[in-house]
């Protein structure tokens, strides 16, 4: 009989259950998912499940409160027949380019104002960012007053200053001036972030450029051109990225100001498919028209992300 | 003897209770106090609001039900109703306007019960609201009150400048040349709002066109009536109003009313009530006259407004209670419509003479006789395309694109081809 080596057991105390879990925590590979499962459970249940059923039902003929079934890109499809969705499709892209533009122009020429030593400077500043604080449908609505065909200061103004034909335009009423009347409140609201994201860009400039830049003979033209702009695009392409898409899905402005009107002429992505989705029922289709430059966008934030990260290292 | 600690006690009773509730699925007293919601509109005539929310504090007392009673503007209700029956969740009445019932025919509960005994003790509901409620034989909503659209014109112009009221829309258009040379022009609005609708329909239907026909399918926009209708607005447009109207929303033609600059309009009687509640100058120079006419008769857009109970509320039992206090005792409904100052007319066939309209001689034009009521889209049955059509703002779309340049023969051929993309759903 072969005789083998024999174990002995020696009795080990368990841990008890609190310094299990000291243990378990101080391994970094468990205490960061739990860090960052809270954040990580509201974005799955505040975006990512709204965005799986927007996505669902831009795919299906859904209607309020009836079953619906799976109809592929139909609604897509069918979506470029309707005159109204070629407008808006055609709006969105004038509304955004008209005051992006805008808002980079003078997003920088205030951004540089600002910059400036001026007399009660944090009032300033704090006063530029007034149009962002306030609620949008708060202060459209004193838009809405501004533009009104009755009272319309806007036009008060003109007419006393003699730079207007009586009855003034009509602002909210004509084609070309009710696009103009939603740009501009959207590029009264929208400037702050512009001016001070630009300013805290200007900020971070070391002095000591455009000191060199100045003793080789630069003047403030060259001196912005070759200092300033090189230096703050990385800024600028955060702030126009941002603002691209805060600016393609507006809604509040149009919704207060002209509802779309007149003749679909200010209708966005956003309020036509709140018009078609929610007020005629066709969920399904209204998703659609939300969800329809969803593809378009994310190429150009992969796009202008690559060039943050390419100007950063 | 063991001794009972007191989280032993606690423990044995709490669990001895949930598991009580759980058999019986009953739940304790407390958690049966009866409480209902109700979600309305934010009326025309405001004090009818308040009188609500009186009469449902009442409810309150004599019931013991707890009512809460919000509001929102009319605007906001389908985007509203379309998210309470998406999740579910909500509030347990809804007011609904016109041909909501048929939008949200499944979610709402069967109320025929409600109908036949208010019909038993106020008449048969009038023909606009049982159009519109009634959906395929079965009543989704009870029928609670109408808003009727009439001609509301500044009785003082017509007499300083010796003109005729309006019998017919090209009466209309002769006034209304007047009324733009006096600075007071004719507020029709042409924009996406319903009360371009509500004055585009009816004198569509006086010239005998209409959108789509009574079978709910052919669509009928592109005809010689249609092409009379744009040539009509095209020469009020230009002789008679401002390009203002092209902005308006559903409160401009009051506001240019009150405000003292139009001198004829098309609206429910809200205009007046308000200009008189305020105290305003034109309260006392504004008037009515039935709505004008055209070869193909008189006809008049109706707002028939119901109540209805989601299928999905919890308090069925309470909220037909709410109803029946409400509509069903006519000392409180008669209360509540007189609180409307005959914005808020009974939509009942033996409350038709009303008292509310012996209130004040200015609401003699809301008798209305010889007038045809009809709910938006009609002919058609009032089915969710109909609806669909007039959220979608195409007649005035059509109108608005016709009196800013585009020929009378694209504007329809525009019109047709986005009612008949509605029509095949």
């Amino acid at each position: 009989m072969a005789i083998g080596s024999v174990g002995v057991a020696t009795a080990v105390p368990r841990p008890s259950f609190r310094a299990r879990l000291s243990e378990l925590l101080d391994r970094e590979n468990w205490l960061g998912p739990i860090f960052v499962s809270p954040a990580l459970i509201l974005l799955l249940l505040l975006v990512a499940y709204p965005f799986c059923m927007a996505l669902y039902f831009s795919v299906s003929n859904a209607f309020i409160g009836r079953p619906s079934n799976f109809v592929g890109i139909r609604n897509f499809v069918r979506l470029w027949e309707s005159d109204a969705f070629r407008q808006t499709f055609q709006n969105a892209f004038v509304f955004c380019g008209a005051a992006v533009g805008a808002k980079i122009v003078l997003g920088i020429s205030l951004a540089l104002l600002l910059n400036q030593q001026l007399w009660f400077k944090r009032m300033i500043r704090g006063a530029v960012l007034l149009p962002w604080v306030i609620p949008t449908a708060l202060s459209t609505l004193g838009w809405s007053w501004m533009f009104n065909s009755l009272y319309s200061v806007v036009n008060w103004t003109g007419l006393a200053l003699g730079i207007m034909d009586p009855p003034g335009p009509n602002w909210l009423g004509q084609k070309y001036y009710a696009m103009t009347a939603v740009v501009i409140v959207n590029i009264w609201r929208g400037l702050p972030f512009f001016a001070i994201t630009i300013l805290a860009g200007l900020v971070a400039i070391p002095k000591e450029l455009y000191e060199a830049a100045e003793a080789d003979g630069a003047g403030p033209i060259a001196r912005f051109w070759y200092v300033t702009l090189p230096l703050l695009k990385g800024v600028l392409a955060i702030v126009v990225l941002f603002s691209t898409i805060f600016t393609f899905s507006e809604f509040n402005i149009v919704y207060v100001l002209t509802h779309g009107g007149p003749m679909n002429s200010t209708h966005l992505f956003a309020t036509l498919a709140r018009q078609v989705g929610l007020e005629t029922g066709r969920i399904g289709e209204g998703a659609a028209i939300s969800l329809y430059l969803f593809p378009a966008l994310m190429i150009v934030v992969w796009a202008q992300l690559r060039f943050v990260r390419k100007q950063a290292y | 003897m063991a001794t009972i600690t007191r989280r032993r006690f606690l423990t044995t009773t709490a669990g001895t209770g949930l598991a009580g509730i759980l058999a019986t699925g009953v739940p304790p007293a407390r958690g049966q106090q009866r409480e209902v919601s109700y979600l309305c509109w934010n009326n025309f005539a405001p004090l009818s609001d308040k009188k609500l929310s009186e009469i449902g504090q009442r409810f309150t007392k004599d019931t013991g039900i707890k009512i809460k009673i919000d509001h929102i503007n009319a605007e906001q209700q389908p985007a509203k109703y379309a998210s309470e029956v998406q999740t579910q969740a909500g509030h347990d009445l809804i007011e609904m306007r016109m041909h909501f019932p048929w939008l949200y025919e499944p979610q709402l509960v069967d109320v025929g019960d409600l109908v036949a005994d208010l019909e038993k003790k106020y008449g048969k509901a009038i023909s606009s609201a049982e159009e519109t409620a009634k959906v395929r034989g079965t009543w989704r909503a009870v029928p609670q009150y109408h808003a009727m659209f009439v001609a509301t014109y500044r009785e003082d112009l017509f007499k300083k400048a010796g003109l005729k009221i309006p019998d017919t829309w090209e009466d209309l258009y002769v006034a209304g040349k007047e009324l733009k040379k006096m600075g007071h022009p004719v507020g029709i609005p042409i924009n996406q709002n319903l009360d371009s609708i509500s004055t585009a329909g009816p004198i569509l239907w006086s010239l005998g066109g209409m959108e789509v026909d009574k079978d709910g399918k052919t669509v009928r926009i592109n005809s010689p009536q249609t092409a009379q209708l744009i040539e009509w607005y095209r020469k009020m447009f230009k002789d008679c109003m401002e390009p203002e109207v092209l902005s308006w929303d559903n409160a401009s033609n009051n506001q240019s009313i009150q405000q003292g600059k139009a001198g004829w309009i098309h609206n429910p009687v809200s205009a007046y009530i308000v200009a008189k509640q305020m105290k305003l100058p034109t309260g006392d120079t504004i008037n009515h006259h039935r709505t004008p006419g055209g070869p193909s008769g008189r006809h008049e857009t109706d707002a028939p407004r119901h109540i209805g109970i989601w299928k999905f509320s919890k308090n069925v039992e309470p909220g037909k209670e709410f109803i029946r206090y409400l509509l069903g005792r006519p000392e409180v409904y008669n209360e509540y419509i007189m609180s409307g100052d005959a914005f808020n007319l009974p939509v009942y066939d033996k409350l038709q003479d009303h008292a509310v309209l012996k209130t004040d001689p200015k609401y003699a034009a809301l008798k209305s006789e010889g007038v045809q009521y009809h709910a938006y889209g009609w002919p058609a049955p009032p089915s969710d395309r109909v609806q669909l059509i007039t959220n979608s703002f195409i007649l005035p779309i059509m109108l608005a694109k016709a009196v800013t340049g585009t020929s009378t023969k694209d504007a329809m051929a525009w019109a047709e081809n986005e009612m008949k993309k509605i029509i095949a759903g």
